[in-house]
């Protein structure tokens, strides 16, 4: 389909735009919680969060295939995965910051240095700020097969970010996965579900049009140096 | 952009805790009652009842008396008595910060002072009832923001990268699909 991609984004917006209109109108303040306004931060918060995990996931898989056959594709997906990974750990770590000052209170920088999960959660995003710093070069192969190294790091950061707050000195709420998960009020789930499909629709829209123009960008230089 | 990150950054250390001062010095309106006998009340409150934080009202009443009675009671019917302490001269009561939902002007508090013998003098003072905006709203903004700025960046990241590619291929947009 020719609009195909151009529809993805569309419909991951207006169902991103249908999760602002469930959390904020149609659902009054959240009843529980110190900051109950602040608490609708949730239905876009949790889905950037997820989608930060597919991202680095996504670079984890790619830098390992690159590593194994030097597949210039992995090596792309790797590289566009990481500006996303990027995008949308900054969405989740400050849209957290946020919730997290009304909710708890406090100190900012302390928490981030004493509650593991938004300890490790940032270390995995600077990591991959570093990958991206790093990729910001000429591309030889000798940085891309550092880069892929660099990105295979995932692998620890991501699975140690996603169950610290299970398993680590945490504040941070835990659902998927536990009892609470069967609790959740249905306007929460319907909201929740809404926002991650909506931001994966986004994320696969940005990945698309990104990978497109990374290969653009390839075929250009490769003819550039072809003809000399 | 720096004015931007200069707001979240003031937003995000500021403090949000307020402290209730229950001083008379606090309080923006004093009345001074003076009951027949030539004893006087004075009466310090603040005129704006901000709903979430609780109001107190403080009195100034003649020593020595401990059978009588103040009561303080709110057009809507909330009310609340207090009986004189001998061994004191000064007082207060407060109303929770929960006792009204929404915004009233001019709200009347009818206040009565009882002796062991009836009533010894009544008087209306007037207030507002303030609602103000939830302090977490800031953050719920600040938060949303954040993703709008996000995925508008990236966009914006995207569409250079691709009219930077067109300028250097000559491409016209027709053509970049075929690539």
């Amino acid at each position: 389909m020719k609009y195909s991609r151009e529809f993805i984004g569309i419909t991951g917006f207006l169902l991103v735009l249908g999760t602002l209109y469930f959390g904020l109108i149609q659902t009054g303040p959240a009843k529980y919680f110190t900051a109950p306004n602040a608490q609708k931060l949730f239905y876009l918060h949790v889905p950037s969060g997820l989608i930060t995990y597919l991202a680095f996931l996504m670079v984890v898989g790619g830098s390992a295939v690159y590593l194994y056959n030097k597949s210039d594709y992995a090596d792309r997906l790797a590289k566009c995965s990481t500006e996303l990974g990027i995008v949308f750990g900054f969405m989740s770590l400050a849209s957290g910051t946020f919730w997290m000052k009304a909710e708890w209170g406090g100190d900012i920088v302390s928490r981030f240095l004493t509650d593991m999960r938004l300890a490790t959660t940032l270390a995995m995003w600077l990591l991959y700020i570093g990958y991206f710093v790093y990729r910001n070069q000429p591309e030889t192969s000798l940085v891309k097969n550092n880069a892929a190294i660099l990105g295979l790091s995932g692998m620890l950061m991501v699975p140690l970010s996603y169950l610290s707050s299970r398993f680590l000195r945490s504040h941070h709420p835990v659902i998927v996965g536990t009892e609470d998960q069967g609790s959740l009020d249905p306007s929460l789930r319907i909201g929740l579900y809404m926002g991650l499909f909506g931001f994966l629709l986004i994320y696969i829209f940005l990945f698309n049009t990104r990978m497109k123009i990374e290969k653009l960008e390839r075929d250009m230089l490769k003819l550039k140096m072809e003809n000399g | 952009m720096r004015f931007f990150s200069l707001f979240l950054v003031i937003l995000l250390l500021s403090s949000n805790a307020t402290a209730e001062c229950r001083e008379k010095e606090c309080m923006l309106k004093e009345y001074k009652y003076q009951q027949d006998g030539g004893m006087q009340h004075t009466f310090y409150y603040n005129n704006i009842f901000n709903i979430g934080t609780n109001w107190y009202i403080i009195f100034d009443y003649p020593s020595g008396k401990s059978d009588d009675t103040i009561s303080f009671e709110f057009s809507t019917g909330l009310s609340k008595v207090h009986t004189y302490d001998p061994d004191k001269e000064t007082d207060s009561i407060s109303f929770s910060g929960s006792s009204f939902t929404e915004e009233i002007f001019n709200l009347e508090l009818y206040v009565n002072i009882t002796g062991p013998e009836g009533p010894e003098g009544a008087f209306v003072l007037e207030i507002h009832v303030n609602k103000p905006s939830a302090e977490d709203m800031m953050y719920l903004w600040g938060g949303m923001t954040v993703f709008w700025i996000a995925i508008g960046a990236y966009t914006l990241f995207l569409s250079n990268k691709f009219r930077e590619l067109s300028n250097k291929s000559g491409l016209e947009d027709g053509n970049r699909e075929k690539n």
